[in-house]
């Protein structure tokens, strides 16, 4: 081997540099910066000095906002996977008219949050669409927009996340249940026998993994809450924003505060996911 | 195979430059608080260093005729004086004095912000900073038509203007509701707290820190004060807690009394003007009533809107230019804000099929031909003319109120 062809690990490197340098680069520099500010390190007005007072300034709203912010992704989610897994088991079907139902809920896929989020608030309003349908005056209306419950935001992830969820899982039992159901049913296995030994155990890494990136999206996102939700309790990046865009300078350094704090908690979702995914594999 | 220890190596090099270069571009010093000051310059000097320039003003860009006077009638004159104009649309200004702020980080010297289209909170988020230039506006020859000792030109949300921005034009909080479901329309903002104590469920405002909703909330405040001049305009801490408690006890009676009895407050004013459009409330508000007589002809509003006039005067204030000191077109900037002043432009921008908004110019110092140009604007019966309207007009809390009072009113009437 000459010394200049780089080895197969060097290789490896290569090839993922492409993608490792941007994320470095943006998302690095934005976290640090965050940080900086977060601790006192990099004010816009006056001296730079370290201090936690940022976090102890936001740590009232940090704690209702965590609470709730876990609250509506742990809710959108759950329904995302259910749907969505019902979904992927019909429209893995043997049937012909499975295929359309599928295609139907991949159709969801492309369109924005942003989008889904005015739908829905269009759909669900008290003066909207589906009040006026069912012909029910807006005051007896629940509130489900702006609502204590958070209904509309809930519905609007969980609708958007188990179109997700349908396609990754849909993918995963297209290509090899059909085989090993059939292998099943020859020996001699019910169809709840099937699902509960055969098809829930191929589907589950691809549902843990759809399921966990769907948490996190949620936890971290910002519009549909914004639109949906009410002024008070916030989730954490509504709250985020709002403090980064407060008159009051002195605000900044604790929407960096509570950014880094999301962004940490997302981080804690993702290695509890990849822990659990160990645990799957290494039960096979 | 490479040597495991040279991997480690390089490795840990590839780890420390990473890091360096995070350093490095995150950046750690923070600029200087001291506003930037203009060196005073003869106007043809000024005019013929902005011969060529690129201006560009930030403003919001939700004011569709806004955006169109800026395109249509200000920036083809701008460029009759060799200055080209453009307008960059931002959802908020907050967006245009975060974006300076940066670039005072970054030390920035031409910057990609001109001109921004401001007020108070935000003129006093960029001041805190330093991050408005400041001493040019008397330098510009239109400013002979305002009238220096307006209080509502020389000092914005109780900070002083001090040179720092030029005026643009005129606001008037102003309560909106519809004659044909209002019978008795309350006369000052005392009865209205009774009106809509009697009729449960008919009014809502906008959650603060909503910019309608906060100003409802001061309105307010000064109403259970006794009067504006109970209120000093400076904050306080002593003067929020004496004052405070009663204002939100006071809207804490009143929630029940709300649409939803309070349990939720519209997002925004276009949320609550949403719900004054579908009838289910029958009060809006806004801070630019001239731009009523148009959401009625358009179908938007019902052709029954009409201007409450209260009593005891509304808040008025004024929307300024600004030039960010990190901009490099300053010459130009100062061109297209002289420009904005002169008794033409200000009279086009008031004509309500333009834009319709107030002049901040002193009718008194208007050459003749201006004055009675300004005289025969059309009347709209949806709301009075300026001088009624404005008439015995409040003046703005300090912008240290409006925090302390949007976060007041977040803890206590939206938790509670």
């Amino acid at each position: 081997m000459t010394p200049t062809r780089p080895g197969p690990r060097g290789r490896a490197l290569l090839l993922v540099l492409p993608a490792l340098v941007p994320v470095v680069a943006v998302v690095g520099a934005a976290l640090v910066s965050a940080a900086l500010l977060s601790l006192g390190l990099a004010p816009l007005v006056g001296e730079p000095g370290l201090s936690l007072d940022a976090y102890r300034a936001a740590a009232g709203d940090l704690g209702t906002g965590i609470g709730l912010s876990l609250g509506i992704a742990a809710a959108s989610t759950g329904i995302a996977v259910v749907v969505g897994l019902c979904l992927a088991l019909a429209a893995t079907a043997a049937v012909r008219r499975s295929r359309l139902l599928g295609a139907l809920a991949a159709l969801t896929i492309p369109i924005p949050h942003l989008v889904g989020a005015a739908a829905i608030g269009l759909l669900l309003a008290d003066a909207g669409f589906l009040a006026r349908l069912l012909g029910v005056d807006p005051a007896s209306w629940p509130p489900l927009v702006g609502g204590q419950l958070w209904v509309a935001v809930v519905a609007e992830y969980a609708w958007k996340e188990s179109a997700f969820v349908a396609l990754v899982v849909a993918g995963v039992l297209a290509t090899r249940a059909a085989s090993y159901g059939e292998t099943a049913a020859l020996l001699g296995a019910g169809r709840w026998a099937r699902l509960r030994y055969v098809t829930l155990p191929l589907a589950a890494p691809a549902l843990l993994s759809a399921a966990a990136v769907s948490f996190v999206y949620t936890l971290g996102s910002y519009e549909v809450a914004a639109l949906l939700g009410r002024a008070y309790p916030e989730p954490l990046p509504v709250l985020a924003y709002r403090l980064f865009t407060s008159i009051d300078l002195a605000a900044r350094p604790q929407a960096a505060a509570v950014a880094l704090t999301t962004t940490a908690l997302a981080l804690l979702v993702v290695l509890a996911a990849l822990r659990a995914l160990r645990r799957l594999a290494a039960e096979r | 195979m490479p040597h495991p220890r040279s991997v480690r190596r390089r490795a840990r090099a590839t780890a420390l430059g990473a890091g360096a270069l995070l350093l490095a571009l995150a950046g750690c010093s923070a600029p200087a608080s001291e506003p930037a000051t203009a060196e005073a310059r003869d106007w043809d000097d000024v005019l013929a260093d902005a011969e060529g320039q690129t201006v560009r003003l930030w403003m919001y860009g939700g004011d569709d005729q806004g955006n169109a006077y800026v395109d249509d009638v200000l920036a083809p004159a701008a460029a009759e004086l060799g200055v080209t104009l453009e307008r960059v649309p931002i959802p908020d200004t907050g967006d245009a004095v975060n974006r300076v702020l940066s670039e005072r980080q970054a030390d920035v010297t031409d910057g990609e912000v001109d001109l921004v289209w401001i007020n108070g909170e935000n003129f006093a988020t960029g001041q805190q900073a330093g991050a408005w230039l400041c001493g040019w506006t008397s330098m510009l020859p239109n400013m002979a038509y305002v009238d220096t000792d307006d209080p509502l030109l020389t000092s914005d949300f109780g900070l002083d203007v001090d040179g720092c921005e030029a005026p643009w034009h005129k606001a008037q909080f102003a309560l909106v509701y519809d004659s044909a479901r209002v019978e008795d329309p309350p006369g000052s903002v005392a009865e209205l707290l009774t009106w809509i104590e009697e009729h449960p469920g008919r009014f809502s405002y906008p959650a603060p820190p909503d910019f309608t909703g906060s100003v409802f909330v001061r309105q307010v405040l000064y109403e259970l004060a006794g009067g504006v001049e109970e209120v000093p305009l400076q904050f306080s801490q002593a003067a929020y807690e004496e004052l405070a408690p009663e204002l939100f006890t006071r809207l804490e009676q009143l929630e029940p009394s709300l649409w939803r009895e309070g349990t939720s407050y519209p997002q925004d004013l276009g949320a609550l003007d949403e719900l004054y459009a579908d009838g289910q409330v029958d009060f809006t508000m806004t801070y630019g009533p001239a731009t009523l007589p148009d959401l009625v002809a358009d179908g938007v509003f019902p052709t029954t809107t009409r201007v409450l006039l209260v009593e005891d005067g509304t808040i008025g204030n004024a929307s300024f230019l600004a030039i960010p000191s990190t901009s490099g077109s300053r010459a130009g900037a100062m061109v297209v804000a002289d420009l904005a002043l002169s008794p033409e432009q200000q009279f086009q921008k008031a004509r309500p099929e333009v834009w319709g908004q107030y002049t901040v110019l002193d009718p008194d110092r208007l050459p003749a031909e201006f004055r009675a140009r300004f005289a025969e604007l059309p009347q709209s019966e949806v709301l009075p003319p300026y001088a009624e309207l404005s008439a015995g007009a409040d003046p703005e809390l300090a912008a240290e109120w409006v925090t302390a009072l949007d976060e007041g009113w977040r803890r206590q009437i939206a938790a509670g």
